[in-house]
This record gives structure tokens, sequence and C-alpha cells, in this order.
């Protein structure tokens, strides 16, 4: 009876097992290891990041471990991964923080195991990381605040200085959408015309940015614009929009120029999306690793450039 | 009647044999871990493991006495992040550790508490009652915190889960003590009696004189204060407490619990399975990330496996029923 169990958790781990092509679990070939543990690998930033990551491993011939938690917020499993990974002593972890606090005893524990970090797309809180004394090796990402700003700028220039704008607002807390939103804000002291008449949080999530927007456009049925801080949520106030029968009456920008977005920018459902790179993200953090395994001095920190994706040129680069 | 009704002598070799049951599956995941990847069985590895089950273990336990009267705590991951974004607080606005962690094992029995009122008082079925609690608990934490997590804390608190006793990481003893303490009252006193008793059969169990409300709802306050000390572990390993931490453990803790042979009918568990329960679990995601499995893979193995251990440990049951 007891053996019925213990066959059952076996084939389970083997199936495991198996799926890696088994046998390189010791680290074989006595190629480096480098570890990218993601905040998710079902959103298609990630995907691309992975992509891009993958690409860059292969061509430098260094093995790549890629790990992700469940859920794009759960720090304590990210942190459990790290822990584990720590474990098979990879040679470098590149990791997509998602707290910007909560990283930092895993960045702690990195540096106890000697292994380098760099840090890819969310920066890590300077105040927590320099009170626990823990050491990054360089950060590579966009500046979001940047591209918050050229959203708002844009938005603005659209509405001819006046005019009233809701904001879809990702998990507050989070360094990335925080920085987009200062961003957003700052460009819109420029235009005192301009009004942000409603700015609530959609957690990131498609179908509550369709519910919250919904929802401000019962309180505010006057409102022009919207500035979501992610396409998901973008493309979720696009479809409140289609079911209020206002598209085209209502500006939408978003955030990550996914595949997706593109084709709503071409379509004309939405306005514009800030691009980043995420592939380019991903290629950058394996390379920089590389050079830090060699070690060869790195920047502290690369500024991916990001641009805005109007109709003008919402069709390059798009798959 | 009280004593033996029970059941307890009659079960007994049932609940050890099956506790065999889970531990021999638990020691040949390791086997074959230890045999497929030399960073398994490493001493280091081992308490990375055993560290990285605490918060789960602690959920659980609690987790356990509700699921033994029959009942579902579902509010346990919400209670956490409302536990923990209050002591956060009053950590930062200089209140002494012990003071903090009597807040937060405070918030956690409170909140706890109220379950077991909605449950016995107000008769609500507790799915439903701690499905509320849930999202009130959630809401309040997020209320709170405007939704910003609360870190930064002194290393004396911190050393709760980064200190060490004797090479032990400190959360791995706490996690221990709270087990021992789970298993004396589960099996020694009447707490635990009327635990069994009630989920074996409440109506019998009131007629012969239990004060079913009161141990019921006592029930629901050990689930609730343990989530808020799991509160206290989790902030300290993480320097943070987030209003928006420990989604979907009441789904891992429920796993542990069954993992570990208790029934969600009642009447029948053990808390030492259910530490085994959360073992399991945490060596899984453990081998599963040391293997490099994608992550995608990961989630169908331990579906599987909490699929599996319940369908075997039902086929046992039947047989040996």
């Amino acid at each position: 009876m007891k053996k019925g169990l213990v066959l059952v958790l076996l084939a389970a781990l083997c199936l495991g097992g198996c799926q890696r092509g088994g046998g390189e679990a010791g680290g074989g070939g006595g190629r480096q290891r480098i570890a990218l543990v993601m905040k998710t690998a079902n959103n298609p930033f990630f995907i691309e990041m992975q992509k891009g990551a993958e690409e860059a491993a292969k061509r430098l011939n260094v093995e790549l471990v890629v790990q992700a938690a469940e859920r794009e917020v759960d720090v304590e499993k990210q942190m459990q991964i790290v822990e584990n990974l720590i474990q098979t002593h990879v040679s470098a972890l590149c990791v997509t923080p998602s707290g910007s606090r909560e990283i930092v005893p895993a960045i702690d524990k990195a540096n106890k195991a000697n292994i380098p970090v760099v840090i890819v797309d969310t920066r890590v809180d300077a105040k927590a990381l320099s009170e626990s004394g823990g050491k990054v090796a360089t950060f590579i990402g966009s500046d979001n605040y940047e591209g918050g700003k050229i959203a708002g700028e844009f938005l603005a220039k659209k509405l001819g200085g006046k005019g009233k704008v809701a904001v879809l607002e990702g998990i507050p807390g989070h360094e990335t959408g925080d920085s987009r939103l200062r961003g957003f804000r700052e460009a819109l002291k420029a235009t005192p015309g301009v009004e942000i008449v409603a700015s609530q949080t959609a957690n990131w999530e498609r179908d509550q940015g369709f519910n919250v927007f919904q929802n401000i456009l019962q309180s505010h049925p006057d409102v022009q614009a919207v500035f979501a801080c992610s396409d998901l949520m973008a493309l979720g106030a696009v479809e409140a929009i289609a079911a209020a029968k206002k598209t085209g009456q209502i500006a939408v920008v978003g955030f990550d120029a996914t595949s997706e977005a593109r084709d709503a920018i071409q379509k004309g459902t939405m306005d514009a999306s800030v691009a980043q790179s995420p592939a380019q993200m991903g290629a950058l953090a394996v390379e920089n690793a590389v050079k830090l395994l060699k070690g060869e001095q790195v920047n502290p920190e690369f500024v991916v450039p990001i641009k805005l994706i109007t109709k003008e040129n919402a069709a390059e680069g798009s798959k | 009647m009280r004593a033996r009704g029970i059941g307890l002598p009659a079960n007994f070799f049932s609940h050890y044999a099956r506790q065999l049951g889970t531990l021999s599956g638990l020691l040949g995941m390791c086997v074959v871990l230890s045999v497929a990847t030399p960073f398994f069985w490493t001493v280091s590895n081992l308490l990375n493991v055993a560290e990285q089950a605490v918060i789960i273990a602690v959920v659980a336990a609690g987790m356990t006495f509700v699921i033994i009267t029959g009942g579902i705590d579902l509010s346990v991951g919400s209670v956490l992040a409302f536990a923990g974004v209050v002591m956060a607080s009053v950590l930062q606005a200089g209140v002494p550790v012990p003071v903090a962690l009597a807040v937060a094992l405070g918030t956690g029995l409170g909140c706890g508490l109220l379950n077991g009122a909605l449950i016995t008082v107000g008769r609500l079925p507790p799915f439903i009652a701690t499905l509320g609690m849930m999202s009130v608990a959630r809401g309040a934490a997020l209320m709170f915190t405007e939704g910003r997590p609360v870190s930064g804390f002194s290393g004396s608190f911190r050393s709760l889960a980064t200190g060490e006793v004797l090479g032990v990481p400190v959360s791995v003893v706490i996690m221990v003590g709270v087990y021992v303490v789970a298993h004396v009252v589960l099996t020694r006193t009447k707490l635990g009696r009327y635990t069994y008793a009630i989920g074996g059969n409440e109506e019998a169990a009131l007629l012969s004189g239990v004060n079913v409300r009161l141990y019921k709802a006592a029930v629901y306050g050990i689930s609730g204060m343990l989530s808020g000390l799991a509160a206290v572990i989790l902030t300290a390993r993480l320097n943070s407490a987030q209003p928006i931490a420990g989604m979907m453990y009441e789904l891992d803790a429920i796993a542990a619990t069954v993992i570990g042979g208790t029934s969600l009918l009642g009447g029948e568990g053990t808390v030492v399975g259910t530490l085994i329960g959360a073992l399991i679990m945490a060596v899984l995601r453990n081998g599963l990330n040391i293997l490099g499995v994608p992550s995608f893979v990961q989630q169908v193995v331990i579906g599987s496996v909490i699929i599996a251990a319940v369908l075997i440990d039902m086929w046992l049951k039947r047989r040996a029923g």
C-alpha cells in the first residue's frame, strides 16, 4: 500500500525530469549555467524576454535555466526559486524582481554564495538594498518614468491641451507601474487644461481593466482619454469603450506595445502604446552575465530604448 | 463515552499506517532526487527546503483542526496579509518586537474568532463565512496600507527568519514547536478530542454534552492565530509585509492537509500527516526547481501529485473499511 504512493510520486518526478531531456541536472559539459528568474512566464512581455535570453545563451554557448513563479506578484515563491537555484550553484543569476524591496533578501543570499546578480526590467529599491548591504552587478531595463512622460505628452497634444483623462494603474507599490504613473502625471503638469478625473488600479489585468473603466465611464461619461499602465488593461478599456458604443471618441494609450496592442492601434481602437524591448532586455541580461563571469567590467546600468508606437509605425516590428 | 466515542482506538492503526504511507512517499521522493541531482541531498539544501515549508506548514496546522471538524477555512491567506500589515505598521511605529508579535497573533485570532462566530452563532456554512472573510481581510489589508507594502524592519525582528539555533533556522524551530503543541493538543486534550467528535458526528457530540459552538469557534480561532504567526515569519523573511501577500495560500494549506491524510469530510486526520504533506509540497517544488523543469510543467506535476495522493488515500480507506 505504501508502494502505490511512492510509485506515483516517483513517476511524477520522472515526468518532470524527463521533460528536461534528462542527464543535464548536474550542469554537465562544463558549460556555465546562467539562471533567469522572471516574474511570470505567462505574459507576452516575459515570453519575449525569455526568447531574447535564450537566443543570446545559444549564441554565447552557455546553459540557460529559466524559471518563474505561477503568479506575477508572488514574492515568496520567487524567493524560493532563487534559493533553490543558489543550491544548484548557478554561475550567475538574472532576475526581474516581483517586488522591488522584497527581492532584497534573495539578493543577499546570492551575494553570500558569490553569485553575481543582474537585475532586469524592475529596479530594486535602492534604500532597501543599501540597508541590507546587498550588491547588484548591473541593472538592465527601460526608463519607465520617461515612458510615462512620453505617453502623457502624446495625450496632451492629442487633446489639444484641454480635456478629461482617466488612468488605469497597476498594482500599487510596483516600481514599474509607479514610475510610469509619475512620468505621466509630470507630463500633464505642463498642460493644466488636461485634468485627471479618475485614477484607479486594475491590478495589471485585462478583465479588471474592462470593469474598472466601465465604472469610470458611468461616473465620468465625458472622459476623453485613458492612459493604462499596461496594454492588457488598455485592451480591457478598449472593450469597455466598444460596449458603451464610444469607439473612436475616447483616446486610449497603453504601455508595452504587445502585438495585440499594435493590431488595435492599426485598427484605430487604440491610439498609442509605449514600446519597450523585452527581447533585448533578455539578451542583454545574458550577455552581461557572461561578461561578469569572464571577469570583465560591466556598466552599472543599461537603459534599453523606448519609443511611442502610433498608427504611423505600428506595423514595423509587429509579429 | 467521550474519550472512546471519538473512535480513536479503532482508527488508530489506520491513521498510523497512512502516515507511514505518506512518509514513505516523502522519503521516496528524496531518494529519487538524490540520485537525479547532486544538489538535493546536502545539509544546506535540506535546511533550505525546511525553511521553504514553514509558512504553508504553520498555516496548514490550523487548517487541519478546522478540516477535522468538517469545516474549511478559505480566509487564511488574507488573514495572513492583514495580520502582517497591521503588525508591520505597529513595528514601524516603534513598538517592541514581543508586543508586535502579540498584535499579529491577536489580529489573526480576532479574524478567526469572527469566522467562528459567523459559523456558530450566524449558522453560516464555513465555506461561505470564510469566503467572505477572505475578501474582507484582503480588502482591510489593502485599505490599511493604501495598497503599498510596509517594509524595512530591525535586525532583531528579522532574526525570527534569518537567525539560527545550532545551525537550524529559527523559523524551522518555530514550525517544529507549533507541530509539537498542535499534536499534543489534538491527541491529549479535551479540545482535541472534541475536535474529532464534532467532525465525526456533530449531532452526537452535541447530544453527549459537548459545547459544540465554543469548540468550533475555538478551532477557527486557532486557524486565524496560526495565520498570524505565519505572517510574522513571512514578514521577517521578506523584510516586508505586503497587503497582497498569501494569495492562494489557502489552497496550498488545504493540499498539504489532505495529502497528509486528513479527510475533507471531517472526523479524521493528524497534524503529523499534515507536516509530512507540507514537506512533500516543499520537496516537490524544490526538486522541480533544481532539476530546471519549466514552470508550466511544474504546475502540472504539483497538481498531479495532489490528486494522486488523495486518490491513494481514498483507495486505502475503502480497502481498510
